[in-house]
Parts: C-alpha cells; sequence; structure tokens
C-alpha cells in the first residue's frame, strides 16, 4: 500500500514534467520556415499585484497598442498578435513558475515583455532557454554585458539614471545651487544601484551627500524622515516606488509644510507614480518642486502618433491604457513588439531562433536601410526587398553587443496634468563628464 | 537627543495603530481559535470603503466607523461561509491557516480591478503640526493616539465587566464546558466576529490613515505587524497585544533613530524572535487566553 501510495507520488510529478519538457521543447523549437498559423502570442512577464503591481499595466498597456498596429495591417503572416498577462507578483519566488508555465503551456510565443528589476534575474534566463525574444524593463547592472542572446534592453542601466540625476544637481537650469543632496531610495538591493554611482559622481564634483535608504512598502517613514531633514538637503534624488506618496507626505508634513525640491529616476515618469505622489503633497507642489530624467524622446512623429492612437483603441480592453501616453517602458515595449513582428516577416520565419537576430538588425539598421516608423511602413519596405531600421515611438535604438540600447537623457518636469515637461537635454560632454565622475 | 524624542513620539503613534490591529486579531484567536491570514486584507478593504464615503465629502472621522462596521460584516461573513464550514468538518489548526491564505489572497486579487494599482489617500491627510519640545505630533496623530487610548479601554471593560465580555471569557477557555454551563457559544463566537471585525475595519481606516497614502498592496504589511504584535504579547492575549503593540511601535522607531532606519524591521523582529526563544508562550504567561495580564 505505502509502496502503491510512494509510486503514485512519484509518477504523477514525473508525468507532469514529462508534458513541461516536451512542452519546453516544442516552444518555438520548429526550425522551418513560414510563418505558419493561428494567433502569436505576446507575454507580458510583470508583476500585476503585490508591492509593484503597478508596473505590469504599463507593459500591458504597450502590448494593447502594438497588437492593434499588427493586426490592423494583416498581422505576421496573417496570424494575429494576442497578449496575456503573466503575473509575477514582482517576487522572484512566483516569478520562476510563472515563467514556466508560460514557456511550456504557449507554443505560439513570440516575445515577452515586461521582466523588472524584481524578477528579471529569475525569469531571463527561464526565457532564454525557452529561445523566446524578451524586452526586459530592469536597470541591473549584470545584464550589462548579458551572454543571453534573447535578452534585449531597451532602456539604460540604473547607473546612467543616477548620472542622470547628478546632471540635474549640477547642469540643470532655473535652480539655486544645490550643495547639499539627499538620497533616498529602497533598501534593496535593486534600488540601492542608484546610490554608489550617484554618491560617487556628486563627490567628485564637490557636493556634500548623504544616503537615507527606506524600507519600501512601510506604512511610515518619520523617523526616517526627521533623520533626513537634520541633515538639512537642498534636494532629494529618489525612486521610492511603491512609497514615494507616503514618504514626501512626511516630509512636508515634518518640515512645516514644505516640499523640498526633488529629482526622480525615469521610471517615476508614471501616472501610477504621479497619482501616488500628488495624493499626498499637492499636483502644485509636483509641478513647482519635482524634477525628473527621462530618455530623450519626442513624443511626436508619425511612429508616436499611431502609438498613441492604439493606445485609444487599446482603452476598450483596458481602461486605464491612454494613460501611458509617455511612459516611456510602455513607448520602449510597444517597439520592441513591433521590431520583433517585423523581424519575423523579415525572416518569413516564426522559429525565434531564425528571426531573434534579425530584431537587432532591424534596431540599428545597417549600410543602406531604408528608414521606417510604422509597421505597415516596414511590411512594405520588406515587400519591396528592401532592409530596414525601424525607428519607432521611443526613437531610435542602439544595441550594443550585449543588446542593450541606449541614447541619451532629458531633464524634464511635470505638468498639471502629469504630463512630462522637456526642461533641457544633456549634452554627449555633460554625460561623460558625470559618467567619469561617477567612475564606475 | 532630539531626534530620540522625536522618534519616540513616532512610536506612540505606530504603537497605536498597531495596537487597534493586534488587538482585534489575537482576540479572534482567542476565542475562535483561528490564526486570521486575511486579516490585514479585511483591513485594507475596510480602508478603501472609508476612502470612497471619504471622497463623497464625508469626514474620515466618521468614515472610520463605516468602515469599522463594514470590517465587522465583512469578518462575520467570511467566518460564516468560509471558515466556519471548515472548523465544523474538523478541519486543523494547519488547514485552517491555509484556508485564511486562500481568502487572503482571493480578497487582494480580487480588489485589485476593483480599486486599482493607484494609490489612494483620504481629504484629511494634513493637519496642523503640534511642537511638544522635540516632539512633534500632527493632529490626526493625536487623534489616533487618544482614540486606540479610548478602544483598549473599551475592549478591556467589554472583557472585565460586561457579562459578554465574560461570555466571551469562558468561551474561550473551554468552549464546552461554556456551552454546557449554558452560554450561547456559537452566538459568543459571532459577536466576536462582528467586534474583531470591527476593531480590523477600524485599524486598517487608521493604519491608512496614518500612512498618507496606500494602495490594495498594504494589507499584507498591516498583517505582519499585527501578527507580530500578537505573538510578541502572547497569541491570544488581548492585553499582551497591547504591550506587543507598544514594544514592536516604539522598538522600531527608537532603533531608526539610534542606529540605522533600514534596521529597524531587523531589530524589532530580532527582539521577536528573542522573546520567543526565551518564552515561546509571549510575554504574558498563557493562563487561558483572554486571562488578565499578569
Amino acid at each position: 500500500m505505502a509502496n502503491g501510495r510512494l509510486r503514485r507520488f512519484l509518477v504523477l510529478p514525473s508525468a507532469a514534467m514529462a508534458l513541461v519538457l516536451t512542452a519546453c521543447g516544442t516552444s518555438g523549437g520548429s526550425t522551418g520556415g513560414g510563418l505558419g498559423s493561428g494567433d502569436l502570442l505576446v507575454g507580458v512577464l510583470a508583476p500585476f499585484s503585490g508591492a509593484d503591481a503597478n508596473l505590469g499595466p504599463a507593459y500591458y498597456a504597450a502590448c494593447l497598442a502594438a497588437a492593434p498596429a499588427i493586426n490592423n495591417n494583416g498581422g505576421v503572416g496573417g496570424r494575429h498578435v494576442t497578449c496575456q498577462k503573466f503575473d509575477t507578483r514582482g517576487e522572484p519566488a512566483d516569478a520562476a513558475p510563472a515563467a514556466n508555465q508560460m514557456v511550456a503551456s504557449n507554443s505560439n510565443l513570440m516575445a515577452v515583455v515586461g521582466c523588472t528589476s524584481d524578477e528579471a534575474s529569475a525569469v531571463a534566463p527561464i526565457v532564454d532557454k525557452a529561445h523566446i525574444p524578451m524586452f526586459c524593463m530592469t536597470g541591473q547592472s549584470e545584464f550589462n554585458k548579458t551572454k543571453l542572446p534573447y535578452f534585449h534592453r531597451l532602456v539604460p542601466a540604473d547607473i546612467f539614471d543616477a548620472y542622470a540625476m547628478v546632471g540635474w544637481v549640477i547642469y540643470g537650469p532655473s535652480h539655486p545651487a544645490w550643495n547639499k543632496v539627499a538620497l533616498v531610495f529602497g533598501d534593496d538591493i535593486g534600488s540601492q544601484a542608484f546610490v554608489q554611482p550617484a554618491t560617487n559622481a556628486l563627490q567628485h564634483l564637490g557636493k556634500t551627500v548623504k544616503n537615507f535608504p527606506i524600507h519600501l512598502g512601510a506604512s511610515s517613514f518619520r523617523t526616517e524622515v526627521q533623520s533626513m531633514l537634520a541633515f538639512q538637503p537642498d534636494v532629494i534624488l529618489t525612486e521610492a516606488l511603491g512609497s514615494a506618496g507616503t514618504y514626501l507626505g512626511e516630509v512636508k508634513e515634518l518640515n512645516s509644510g514644505q516640499t523640498i525640491p526633488f529629482i526622480g529616476t525615469s521610471a517615476t515618469i508614471d501616472p501610477a507614480w504621479f497619482k501616488d505622489v500628488t495624493s499626498t503633497i499637492s499636483v502644485n507642489d509636483v509641478v513647482q518642486f519635482y524634477r525628473g530624467v527621462d530618455l530623450g524622446y519626442t513624443f511626436s512623429g508619425t511612429a508616436y502618433d499611431e502609438f498613441k492612437a492604439n493606445l485609444q483603441v487599446a482603452a476598450s480592453t483596458f481602461a486605464d491604457a491612454p494613460k501611458y501616453g509617455q511612459r516611456g517602458s510602455t513607448l520602449h515595449l510597444y517597439d520592441g513588439i513591433i521590431m520583433t513582428a517585423l523581424a519575423m516577416v523579415a525572416t518569413n520565419s516564426k522559429d525565434p531562433t531564425v528571426y531573434n537576430p534579425k530584431i537587432k538588425e532591424i534596431a540599428n539598421g545597417t549600410s543602406g536601410s531604408t528608414d521606417v516608423h510604422t509597421y505597415k511602413e516596414g511590411l512594405d519596405a520588406l515587400h519591396a526587398g528592401k532592409s530596414i531600421r525601424y525607428i519607432g515611438a521611443a526613437g531610435q535604438n542602439n544595441f550594443d553587443q550585449y543588446n542593450n540600447s541606449q541614447s541619451g537623457y532629458i531633464l524634464v518636469k511635470y505638468d498639471a496634468q502629469g504630463g512630462e515637461v522637456k526642461v533641457a537635454s544633456l549634452t554627449p560632454e555633460q554625460t561623460k563628464k558625470l559618467s567619469d565622475a561617477g567612475g564606475l | 537627543m532630539s531626534l530620540l524624542v522625536a522618534a519616540f513620539g513616532f512610536g506612540l503613534v505606530s504603537m497605536s495603530v498597531i495596537a487597534l490591529a493586534a488587538v482585534g486579531f489575537t482576540m479572534q484567536f482567542g476565542i475562535t481559535n483561528m490564526i486570521n491570514l486575511a486579516y490585514g486584507e479585511v483591513m485594507i478593504t475596510s480602508a478603501y470603503l472609508a476612502y470612497y464615503v471619504n471622497q463623497a465629502g464625508v469626514s474620515i472621522w466618521i468614515a472610520m466607523l463605516g468602515g469599522a462596521a463594514f470590517g465587522a460584516v465583512f469578518s462575520f461573513l467570511i467566518n460564516r461561509f468560509v471558515y466556519a464550514p471548515f472548523q465544523r468538518k474538523g478541519t486543523a489548526l494547519l488547514g485552517m491557516v491555509i484556508v485564511s491564505l486562500a481568502v487572503s489572497l482571493m480578497i487582494s486579487n480580487a480588489m485589485l480591478p476593483i480599486v486599482g494599482y493607484f494609490s489612494a489617500a483620504y481629504r484629511e491627510r494634513f493637519s496642523r503640526l503640534l511642537h511638544f519640545g522635540s516632539l512633534a505630533l500632527t493632529v490626526n496623530q493625536i487623534a489616533i493616539i487618544v482614540l486606540a487610548i479610548g478602544v483598549m479601554l473599551a475592549v478591556h471593560a467589554l472583557l472585565r465587566y460586561t457579562r459578554l465580555g465574560k461570555a466571551m471569557r469562558a468561551t474561550a477557555a473551554n468552549p464546552t464546558l461554556a456551552r454546557n454551563c449554558g452560554i450561547p457559544t456559537q452566538r459568543v463566537i459571532d459577536v466576536v466576529w462582528l467586534i474583531t471585525g470591527a476593531l480590523c475595519g477600524l485599524a486598517g481606516v487608521v493604519a491608512a490613515l496614518d500612512s498618507d497614502s496606500f494602495t490594495i498592496a498594504n494589507g499584507a504589511g498591516f498583517l505582519i505587524t499585527a501578527l507580530a504584535a500578537a505573538v510578541l504579547g502572547g497569541a491570544g492575549q488581548p492585553y499582551g497585544a497591547m504591550i506587543g503593540a507598544v514594544v514592536i511601535g516604539l522598538i522600531t522607531e527608537l532603533s531608526a533613530a539610534v542606529w540605522a532606519p533600514d534596521y529597524k524591521q531587523v531589530v524589532a523582529f530580532g527582539i521577536l524572535v528573542a522573546v520567543m526563544l526565551l518564552r515561546p508562550q509571549g510575554l504574558l504567561a498563557k493562563r487561558g487566553a483572554l486571562a488578565a495580564a499578569g
């Protein structure tokens, strides 16, 4: 009896494992040409619940906007693109099973988007092993020289965000000299990645700087705030996703109703972050005291206009989608999906091992390639036998050998509606000075 | 020194919030033998109900009563339709913990599409800052401290001086004997879920008000501190939970002031572990659930 039960315990997981392995083996495992048939799937692998639940929707919106851009133009060789959420809860322990389940049960996966710093380390190897191109929204330095060929990063590493924030302190226009700088980031490893480069750069450039880590998600930070206020900073550098509203509200409360100027990372250009902070320190204070950094988006042009129109279409599935019109990650992931679809058409293959290298080629362009800005333009050019370079809603991409794409930073503010307002650009010379001062 | 005094003041606020949550949690366990891991989610759901009432123009101090009433009814219904059937089938304590964990996940995931992932804040989140030397507290914070003291006194009066309180203590000590003595234990348990649910709802609104802005994800954090205070004081002991709240509330803030803020949770939970090692039954000796302090 005991042996029978033991056998059942062993047989059932083994059978399940065999099914999973079979599915893994078949997902994208075909090596034949042709685009196949049936719907294609983009997996949005990101936190949709938990402390970072605000991140997933921005990426889902990107996919929902990209789908009609492709589907309304005949799809990928007639195959329609669909989007599905895979909730990582922002925890590696939940993310790894979600990623495994995603690749095991969907043989029609064409790309994966999302994979934030919360879970990228856990899920990127899984997705890579399944040979699915992924576009990850992580700034972790471990991916600066990644050896995962299916990994793509359209945003810079956190270290460059840190330098750009220091750029606001040093070169930003229309503010008094900021000599004492407080760094307020989460005490987790990912958030603290901003601290060392910012500290190095600020100190080398003659500023006094002090780190005030906070435990993200705590219900109050009063003692931390009091300690920070005792330092009497001129400006605060922060991100504090999910806790910024509480922290900055308590700063204002304990600083006799006065908000201290604060500079946010590119991740703070986000409707959820804007809502969180304005709900505690008021819209006026955010407009007056917030400074941010972002990649140099123009929020204009053919590609952006189509992206914006498709975000409106996406509202029928996800009502908040139009709010992500100026969210950098939404723009980038939209472009990532379009580039993947174009790569499939260009190679006439549903096999990721074939079309994955083409993504980089389409992003960077090759000698004599034609610039295209939409999926339709890309299709037309490909059908005309041309090679293409896709310059999308977020602008140009420049993948390096590690599939990291990087572009210049701009200094921004918010308007009262939560829209981004460009204040200045960091020149290449300024950026070089900052990274030299940072020394990392 | 001034930071230490300020941290002491903040500790008073934290301990008040924790006490409101922890007393309800521990009473639930003491009388119904249920470690309700959905407690934090009921707290945050009640906070959201008060938020919608508050957004309709009602003062948060009145909306708070709505949150408490909602917490009472919601907790009662969860027990009636989920926990009680399992308990009647004789599900073991560990099984009930898993059931409550499932309920917790169901509530948070069901709430997410309703309330969204954007944070919310009450209209009265800001109030005047009053200084007492180095100690600085807002009017809201002082009101929270006064409210917590009032509720603790009310719980004390309920348990010590009312027939219901005596019936609750008898049910907690030995339900079979209590039933044989003519105490309607099932009705007592129903009332306990209503009372502790009201405390849970009230604590949720107070915690949300205290943290300026909140999201549905905050429920888990609320549960952890309530659970820690309840365990530290002695599971099932309301007076122990009060002491646990004082210890955790004050130590987290004071350790942040004298040491590094990023270690304040480490210090608080380190003390919890140390107490559990030396005194597994918690700070108050287990003389029977809901026994008097001592």
